[in-house]
């Protein structure tokens, strides 16, 4: 049935999985589980808890929320800056939705118990604030509305990817949203919202993108990239039937020739990633050293600043795949730090993330 | 999931976009940039420039395809790199150079100043200046503008300062200097068109203006506390800005990308640097101009002013075995 709970979270906070649409399992992989469709039928909404705090939070986990960063905070910081060109789900979101977001937020601050609220937005996209709650506004570039970079502009603290802000807890409008609908329904989110060409869609979670797409009426050719996530972030699909995952906020075609095709050419040294880099860090440098597999000299570049925006190889001369080069420094830093334990790295691939169904 | 699935889709990291520029349009566009001064220099020189700079670019790509040939390494002569060495090299002779002169330099350019650091973006000095260093130490006299124009009539503004005094180079207006009417490297002084083609680099922000100015900056005031220390000795700061090769060194040379810092405050004291050493060199040194050596010198500096740097986003951070740091290794997994 819709709404059965197929996988539990393996991390601590993290939201359960929930089928989006009823049927068999036939398949289950390490990162995905094939659903043959066969109906509509779905659970019936759990009962809602009237007290706040942990009760509330383990409630809501269940319910496939992410509440890895709900913590009794000072502050509330809500994200209403489109992460990225291209993305533009918050803004229909607050403008549509605003009964389901007030409803979220409410939920939030039980659990939160905030004493501040943030509101942030772009210049020049409207935004009514809600009781109790500041609107401030960032410029509407590109990496404005990156978390780290919201979190930065309302406390002026400067937060590693991973790590928490001090007393504040970031949530998006699209997290509110979500929360608001579990708290409406009882049932757990199986559910994402994209951007889809020029509009916004509520996609259920493990859709395939090649249903997507041909809904949309394009056609895929060979060697095109399907992304899902922003141009600037995104991860491009494996094949047509991968499913949408929760977090999936937006859906691209990119034709071959529209693509970046990263090269091996050595760095020049000009310094363009460096200049336009929000984490004032020398990602060529970072590169050169991951290139030669100096790893911990990387460290020594200030690595882990890195917020991972992709904006250097958005403008390397050279088209080095350096967002990449700056991942596998992080990723062998870590294995080289958790080497002496080597069951730690093995969990880290067993992620619930994602999950393949199959439409009828 | 193992039957094959149609069509095949392109799976690569983040970001999918890119602003277009590429190493061959950065060259590409520099040597635009270069053009006027070309054909300035023709018209000054006559014959004598086009063969230089003919000869100089052509050795130059030759070499770096040999050098590629030998090492085993992907061709790469047609990112245009060797190209723009060449003529810059060529930039640096007399017209009157003699053809070995001119080889043995570009090939030098190329092999000792590009080639053996590991080729395009590896270099810490500015690969040209090292072959015009070559020149220069090597066969002197040959590299003389001076002496090997005698047939020219034009003057040598930096060469009369050094040995005649000030009192040779009060005939000599600014105009003339800007025109180009003066002996030097063949493009060296070709100021009004240098000019054009730094101001076109700089619009398309192939070059930022960091440098440039600081480094005009830094020529100016040197020469200007000298003129206040002894007016009737020392020049004044326009006469060595239009004189000889400080502008082509500030737009051309000392922006090569690869030998330069890359910060504002890093740039802004490489510029200031190279720009009072010209001066410093042109008044002690035994060159008459300072501008090749000033900038070599500071590239020595190069790493030790990229050492200047803002705090990284955060503040600097060491992974540690903490399992609090699952999240930022879950990060890199996805």
């Amino acid at each position: 049935m819709a709404g059965t709970k197929i996988a539990t979270a393996k991390r601590k906070g993290e939201g359960d999985m929930h089928a989006s649409l009823s049927g068999t399992i036939k398949a289950v992989t390490i990162d995905a589980m094939l659903i043959e469709v066969s109906g509509e039928e779905r659970t019936e909404g759990e009962k809602k808890p009237t007290d706040g705090g942990d009760n509330l939070k383990e409630w809501l986990r269940a319910l496939g929320v992410n509440v890895k960063f709900f913590d009794k905070a000072a502050t509330l910081i809500i994200n209403a800056v489109p992460p990225e060109p291209g993305i533009s789900i918050y803004e229909p979101l607050l403008r549509d939705y605003r009964k389901t977001i007030e409803l979220g937020l409410d939920t939030v601050q039980r659990i939160v118990t905030p004493s501040k609220m943030f509101l942030v937005a772009a210049k020049g996209n409207r935004a009514n604030a809600f009781a109790n709650c500041t609107v401030s506004h960032v410029n509407p570039t590109y990496p404005n509305g990156i978390d780290q970079m919201v979190i930065k502009s309302v406390t002026g603290q400067e937060v590693l990817i991973g790590a928490r802000p001090d007393n504040a807890v970031l949530l998006s409008v699209r997290d509110l949203y979500f929360i608001g609908r579990v708290m409406e329904t009882g049932r757990p989110v199986t559910e994402t919202v994209m951007t889809i060409g020029n509009q916004n869609h509520l996609i259920r979670i493990g859709t395939p993108v090649g249903f997507l797409t041909s809904e949309t009426g394009a056609t895929v050719q060979p060697n095109d990239r399907i992304i899902l996530g922003g141009l600037m972030r995104g991860m491009p699909a494996l094949n047509l039937e991968q499913g949408v995952g929760k977090r999936t906020t937006g859906l691209h075609l990119m034709r071959e020739r529209d693509t970046l095709k990263t090269t091996n050419n050595s760095c020049l040294g000009c310094g363009e990633c460096e200049r336009h880099c929000p984490a004032r860090i020398m990602p060529g440098m970072i590169s050169r050293c991951a290139e030669f597999k100096y790893f911990e000299r990387a460290e020594q570049f200030h690595i882990h600043s890195c917020i991972e925006c992709g904006i250097c190889g958005y403008w390397c001369k050279a088209k080095r795949p350096l967002l990449q080069y700056i991942r596998l420094a992080k990723y062998e830093l870590a294995l080289l730090r958790s080497s002496s334990n080597s069951i730690q790295t093995d969990t880290h691939k067993e992620e619930t993330g994602e999950q393949t169904g199959e439409n009828e | 999931m193992t039957k094959p699935l149609e069509p095949i889709l392109t799976v690569s990291m983040p970001p999918h976009v890119h602003c277009g520029r590429t190493i061959k349009g950065y060259m590409g566009e520099t040597l635009v940039a270069l053009l006027p001064a070309v054909i300035m220099s023709m018209i000054a020189f006559g014959m004598g420039a086009m063969r230089v700079v003919a000869l100089s670019c052509a050795v130059a790509v030759i070499t770096e395809a040999l050098c590629n040939k030998i090492t085993k390494r992907e061709q790469t002569i047609d990112d245009l790199s060797a190209l723009h060495t060449g003529l810059l090299f060529a930039f640096l002779l007399p017209a009157s150079a003699p053809w070995w002169l001119v080889a043995i330099g570009a090939a030098t350019s190329i092999v000792l100043g590009k080639m053996i650091f590991g080729g395009l973006g590896a270099t810490p000095l500015s690969a040209p200046l090292i072959g015009w260093a070559t020149c220069r130490i090597s066969w002197g006299a040959y590299m003389d503008t001076n002496t090997t124009m005698l047939m020219s009539d034009l003057s040598a503004p930096l060469q009369q300062l050094k040995f005649f005094g000030l009192k040779s180079i009060e005939s000599i207006d600014s105009i003339t200097l800007i025109m180009g009417k003066q002996l030097g490297g063949l493009g060296e002084v070709q100021i009004a068109a240098l000019l054009a083609g730094g101001a076109f680099l700089l619009i398309r922000r192939h070059i930022r203006w960091e440098i440039p100015i600081s480094f005009i900056v830094g020529l100016l005031i040197t020469a200007w506390i000298y003129q206040l220390i002894d007016p009737t000795t020392y020049a004044s700061p326009l006469f060595h800005l239009l004189a000889g090769g400080a502008l082509f060194g500030a737009f051309f040379l000392a922006t090569d990308p690869a030998s330069s810092p890359i910060g504002l405050i890093p740039s802004l004291l490489f510029g200031l640097m190279a720009g009072a050493m010209v001066i410093v060199i042109r008044v002690y040194g035994e060159y008459p101009d300072g501008v090749p050596f000033a900038i070599l010198l500071a590239n020595l500096f190069t790493p030790l002013l990229d050492r200047i740097r803002p705090k990284p986003f955060g503040g600097p951070y060491q992974l540690t075995q903490d399992p609090e740091d699952d999240a930022i290794c879950a990060k890199c997994c996805e």
